[in-house]
């Protein structure tokens, strides 16, 4: 897979810059980072998948909670030009009815308005509403084989995700094209994005182009896995 | 807190019990994972003042970078809690908490008592048992933050999302004024070999 060429390249900057903070750190343990992660990631999560229930909704907050200005912009290479009215969202895979869909497609489907707190890798956090189609929606459209296990989600900027299907069929994931009442700004992922409850940020595309339901996970499972972050990264 | 035991010399030699020392061991290893850890997350995005705030030299980190600081924290999580638990199980089982932790006794001897070995050992009594609700919060508000889809209801007891890191972060300062003061009060006590006797 092309997309595979930056994150290699990323990843050995970050290589050089750990073995730098080995040196100047001086302490050895950095070497074990992968093996705590190896050894104990497992365990946490089965940990996190016997605690999700795919059908429990999380709760949701009042709009008057909204922190308008609490979510940080945080994309990884680059703001993505589409043009909504030539836009299409593919969703193929392992289905009987693979679909390319409009805008105009999207928004006639039923529309899901949450308020919910969107949670950051990095630590902060903010209440943010959300409008747009429920995932499990476009995926019953598109009639998925019953081999499917995974759903990976490709970016117009080179961003790719992968999820598990229960996640991906929870009530509560989202491909927003709304945010705080106002149409999505293109900043946070206009025309469609993920938004959940369920998942760390890193797990939310922005500008989702593609959809694919698969049986196996690939080697690349996302930007941000394949460089050591947790792949389920439930919430 | 500890018992004594001639030995050949005929002072007397402080004596722990192996749980005792295997408890202690496996608390300071994890909660220093814990701690240079969860500084590494803290420094993706400080507490206070988000990116452009004060961080942490790179010398109190562990992990490298915030994905290895995540795998260490989630890693130690499980060691440190699952010590703390069995702690518990063991000073219930062997009945060692009516005796172990802090009383009225402590509190008057702090006020009435004259003999500053008596005071110093009520004092002593009195930080290690205060520490242990501070362990416990520290985990309480960690699950919160670790699955705040599922326990939704820990971040709502802290109020916001801010709130609850404000108070998960405070353990750590807590315990190393802790950690200084109950290794101090030890010294005064019991001398370097009520300190050895709690490691060898």
């Amino acid at each position: 897979m092309r997309k595979i060429l930056i994150p290699r390249r990323r990843f050995l900057q970050l290589s050089g810059l750990s073995s730098m903070n080995l040196m100047l750190g001086g302490c050895a343990l950095n070497v074990v980072d992968s093996i705590a992660g190896k050894a104990f990631e497992p365990l946490n999560q089965s940990v996190e998948t016997l605690l999700f229930n795919p059908q429990k909704p999380v709760p949701e907050f009042p709009t008057s909670e909204i922190e308008p200005n609490g979510l940080i912009v945080n994309s990884f290479r680059f703001t993505p030009k589409i043009d909504p009215l030539a836009f299409r969202l593919t969703v193929d895979g392992e289905v009987n009815n693979p679909l390319s869909l409009s805008m105009e497609n999207i928004e006639g489907m039923p529309l899901t308005s949450m308020t919910i707190r969107h949670v950051c890798v990095e630590g902060w956090a903010a209440i943010v509403q959300w409008g747009g189609v429920r995932l499990r929606d476009i995926v019953s459209l598109v009639q998925p084989k019953s081999t499917v296990r995974y759903v990976y989600f490709m970016s117009a900027d080179g961003y790719y995700e992968s999820w598990d299907i229960a996640s991906a069929m929870h009530p509560q994931t989202l491909m927003a094209y709304q945010k705080n009442g106002q149409p999505l700004p293109i900043d946070n992922g206009a025309p469609l994005r993920l938004a959940s409850p369920i998942k760390l940020g890193y797990k939310l595309s922005k500008w989702v182009t593609g959809i694919r339901l698969v049986s196996d996970l690939l080697p690349a499972k996302g930007y941000w896995e394949d460089q050591g972050y947790e792949w389920f990264a439930g919430l | 807190m500890n018992l004594s035991a001639p030995s050949k010399t005929g002072r007397t030699i402080p004596y722990q019990a192996i749980a005792a020392k295997t408890f202690h061991w496996i608390n300071i290893v994890s909660l220093l994972l814990m701690i240079t850890s969860g500084l590494q997350i803290y420094n993706a995005n400080p507490v206070f003042g988000g990116r452009t705030g004060w961080h942490f030299p790179i010398i109190f980190l562990l992990g490298g970078w915030l994905a290895g600081g995540r795998h260490w924290h989630f890693a130690a999580m499980w060691i440190f809690s699952l010590n703390l638990l069995w702690y518990g199980i063991y000073i219930l089982i062997t009945r060692r908490w009516k005796h172990r932790f802090a009383s009225s006794k402590d509190l008057k001897a702090l006020q009435l008592s004259k003999n500053p070995k008596r005071k110093n050992y009520a004092w002593h009594r009195l930080a290690y048992t205060a520490i242990i609700p501070v362990l416990l919060l520290a985990i309480f508000t960690g699950l919160g933050m670790y699955k705040p889809a599922q326990f939704y209801w820990i971040v709502d007891c802290f109020g916001n999302w801010q709130a609850l890191r404000i108070v998960h972060l405070t353990s750590v300062p807590i315990f190393i004024v802790f950690a200084i003061v109950h290794s101090w009060l030890a010294l005064k006590s019991g001398g370097s070999r009520l300190i050895d006797s709690m490691f060898w």
